[in-house]
């Protein structure tokens, strides 16, 4: 069982503050951090490495070279190898650029040892934008499980895995082909407090650097900022919404509370709701 | 998995650890530090000011591997404070101007890992986020490694120097200290981190550039007239202020830490100087006001204990680190003695208290030994007469048509209603008995 996760060293964002002038994170004097849910992903590959009675967990990551720390955590956590994808040219990457990074950097992996599963966080927690795990999953062309809890069934035989979905209303049962790729929830494996002897071995590893050349030769205009169309106009805090207008149903009844809400969203221009659709019996 | 064995384990990154793991390192032995922190320094917080001479002792070559120092000493002093009025003793030399200073302010979030960093590069293993939770002993008692809070976390190693900071649980353990320290030997300081623009910072205390710094220590009213002290110091771009007093005191008086530094910071005197400030950080932390006497057994069979952790600390001349780092470099000495000779009893280890007999450290210890019970039995010095003399320098300073003699004796009145001659000669052979030890 060979498994790859994707992780990001991200500032603890319970210390992070935004520069009111430029809009910016202001990153100084933070403390670095492994993305939350990346670790969960990290986690769920160890303990599927334990399930299965073997293999390998190859941890990943592109940033800066201080992000070799969020690696070596990894390895305390019970990954086997790790890479981290450095180099200047990455600089000032958007998701395109980053999916583009570590599709590339997974199929070469893949080329060494084939990989069965690859894990990502949902999101990181200073962007939250969600996109980097399903942009690689598409570029792979392989399928992709979002919002993943559990994993039930893992059959390296069968080539087939059957997998638990967060959805709004419930729980999704998916089957999918191996390999597949997941953006896990916290709740796919609680992070263990890792034991003595892996702290002190990680304490010794060094991580596997790669650049924008070797051992991959990247598209340079696919990578950095060339690579990234995204252009930021704005960052700001969205305000604090206040209260809004209060409609009990002990005052007004059941139905001319539902036929004033409606009103309200229709005048909001929110939605054309049809009258059936609001009634209530 | 095997025995995890080291030839030496050292329990904290702070000074007295890192300096014990380093010489021991560089001396060839297998170290292994464990730190509970996220990083070396993590949990550890000091007023300010580092002397640099024992840093010179155990890292000779210190300041080529660029300390993360924040500004040298170059002014330093006294501030007597009264509710509205500030009497100055302030020292400034061109002497203090020399680099590398003999002290430096410094900001202990960048200085440990920087230190730990100068172990790691000696051979030195650091574990962070791991807690030692016992000592672990052989049916003779002996040391022989420690127990952590990690899953399979035992470490065994024939010498174990504890270095874990006040509050010292494994020193406990290891019998090496009777008891808990009471309120009464224990201080509470709090601090706050105020960001400011250097170039204001400069301005607002006089200096000329980043090359030069203030170290102010303050008495009188910033502690209610209570045994304790503030500070002020400067940084890169940003004060250090706080205040210090004995726990007893708070419960005593009721007072909270954070509204003792509030009302400090709203000092008229005080407040200028952080106005447009940002509070960056803030902190709190216990120091120990052990006193000689009531130091910890220095040595145990295969285990010493250094730093804060043996209440090394010299309360009157804000001085901590350095009796830390000096102590922890005697431990990793001995402990090197101690692998030559194969020899990790009590008795052996025991020299470890004997050079630091021979040091600063417990010769100062020594002699301020009463240093303590003294404040505490004269509550007069930090508040009857700091006011006395702002009050006599008041009327020094101003003129009201009023004949000298007439002044001298108003001031001289002012001295016998608020505290006797006799009282005052009394306090004064106090504090030379106390100075001398």
């Amino acid at each position: 069982m060979h498994a790859v996760v994707a992780i990001k060293q991200v500032p603890d964002t319970s210390n992070v503050r935004i520069d009111p002038e430029t809009g910016t994170l202001i990153r100084e004097g933070v403390p670095a951090i492994v993305n939350p849910y990346d670790l969960h992903a990290v986690e769920a590959a160890v303990q599927l490495k334990e399930r299965v009675g073997g293999g390998q967990v190859t941890v990943i990551t592109m940033g800066p070279p201080k992000a070799a720390e969020a690696l070596i955590e990894c390895i305390e956590q019970g990954a086997d190898r790790a890479i981290l994808i450095s180099d200047r040219k990455f600089g000032g990457a958007d998701t395109l650029a980053t999916s583009y990074v570590l599709a590339r950097a997974i199929e070469t992996i893949n080329a060494e040892l084939p990989v069965d599963i690859i894990l990502f966080g949902k999101q990181a927690i200073d962007g939250d934008t969600a996109q980097v795990g399903p942009g690689v999953a598409t570029r792979l062309n392989i399928p992709l499980i979002t919002y993943a809890i559990a994993i039930e069934e893992f059959d390296l035989e069968a080539r087939t895995a059957i997998v638990h979905r967060r959805v709004e209303q419930g729980i999704e049962v998916l089957q999918t082909s191996l390999p597949v790729l997941l953006t896990v929830e916290k709740e796919i494996a609680p992070v263990r407090h890792a034991p003595l002897p892996r702290l002190i071995a990680a304490a010794r590893y060094q991580p596997e650097v790669w650049s924008a050349t070797a051992p991959v030769v990247f598209d340079p205009q696919q990578i950095g900022l060339k690579g990234s169309p995204t252009v930021v106009g704005k960052a700001f805090t969205p305000e604090q919404r206040s209260g809004g207008e209060v409609i009990s149903v002990a005052d007004l009844g059941l139905n001319a509370v539902v036929a004033r809400a409606l009103a309200v969203i229709e005048q909001a221009h929110v939605r054309n709701l049809q009258p059936e659709t609001g009634v209530v019996s | 998995m095997g025995m995890l064995t080291f030839d030496a384990i050292v329990v904290g990154a702070g000074p007295a650890g890192v300096a014990a793991a380093l010489t021991m390192a560089r001396g060839g032995l297998k170290v292994i530090i464990i730190e509970r922190g996220r990083f070396a320094g993590a949990k550890n917080l000091f007023g300010g000011v580092f002397y640099t001479h024992a840093l010179a002792d155990v890292l000779p070559d210190y300041w080529e591997r660029k300390p993360p120092f924040e500004r040298p000493v170059t002014e330093q002093g006294y501030w007597m404070l009264s509710p509205d009025s500030v009497i100055r003793v302030m020292h400034k030399s061109e002497r203090y101007r020399k680099e590398p200073a003999d002290a430096y302010t410094v900001l202990r979030a960048r200085f440990d890992p920087w230190f730990a960093e100068q172990a790691v590069e000696a051979g030195a293993l650091l574990i962070t986020r791991t807690t030692v939770t016992r000592l672990l002993k052989d049916e003779r008692g002996r040391v022989i490694g420690v127990d952590t809070d990690r899953p399979e976390g035992s470490v065994y190693a024939p010498v174990v120097i504890i270095a874990e900071g006040v509050n010292n649980l494994l020193t406990r353990q290891a019998g090496l200290i009777a008891s808990d320290l009471p309120p009464t030997h224990v201080a509470l300081a709090v601090k706050e981190y105020v960001n400011l623009p250097a170039k204001e910072l400069q301005a607002r205390f006089g200096l000329s550039g980043p090359r030069e710094g203030v170290a102010i220590d303050v008495f009188g009213d910033v502690t209610l007239g209570l045994p304790g002290t503030g500070f002020i110091y400067t940084n890169q771009s940003g004060i250090s202020i706080g205040v210090g007093m004995l726990l007893s005191e708070f419960i005593t008086h009721r007072l909270r830490p954070y509204e003792v530094l509030e009302r400090f910071k709203n000092h008229p005197v005080v407040r200028p100087y952080l106005e447009g400030g940002e509070v960056r950080e803030y902190g709190a932390h216990l120091i120990p006001e052990t006193g000689y006497d009531r130091m910890p057994k220095l040595a145990g069979d295969g285990v010493m204990v250094a730093g804060d952790a043996a209440g090394m600390v010299d309360a009157l001349h804000r001085e901590g680190t350095n009796l830390a780092i000096t102590a922890g470099k005697a431990a990793g000495e001995t402990a090197l003695a101690a692998h030559q000779q194969g020899d990790f009893s009590a008795a052996f280890l025991s020299r470890y208290r004997r050079t630091l007999e021979d040091s600063f450290v417990l010769k100062d210890m020594k002699q301020y030994r009463r240093m303590t019970d003294f404040l505490e039995s004269s509550p007069h010095f930090m508040g009857t007469y700091v006011n006395l003399l702002n009050e006599a320098a008041l009327r020094y300073f101003t003129a009201h048509g009023i004949p000298k003699r007439e002044m001298e004796h108003d001031i001289i009145k002012m001295v016998r209603e608020r505290r006797s001659f006799t009282g005052v000669a009394w306090d004064m052979l106090k504090l030379m008995r106390a100075m001398r030890g």
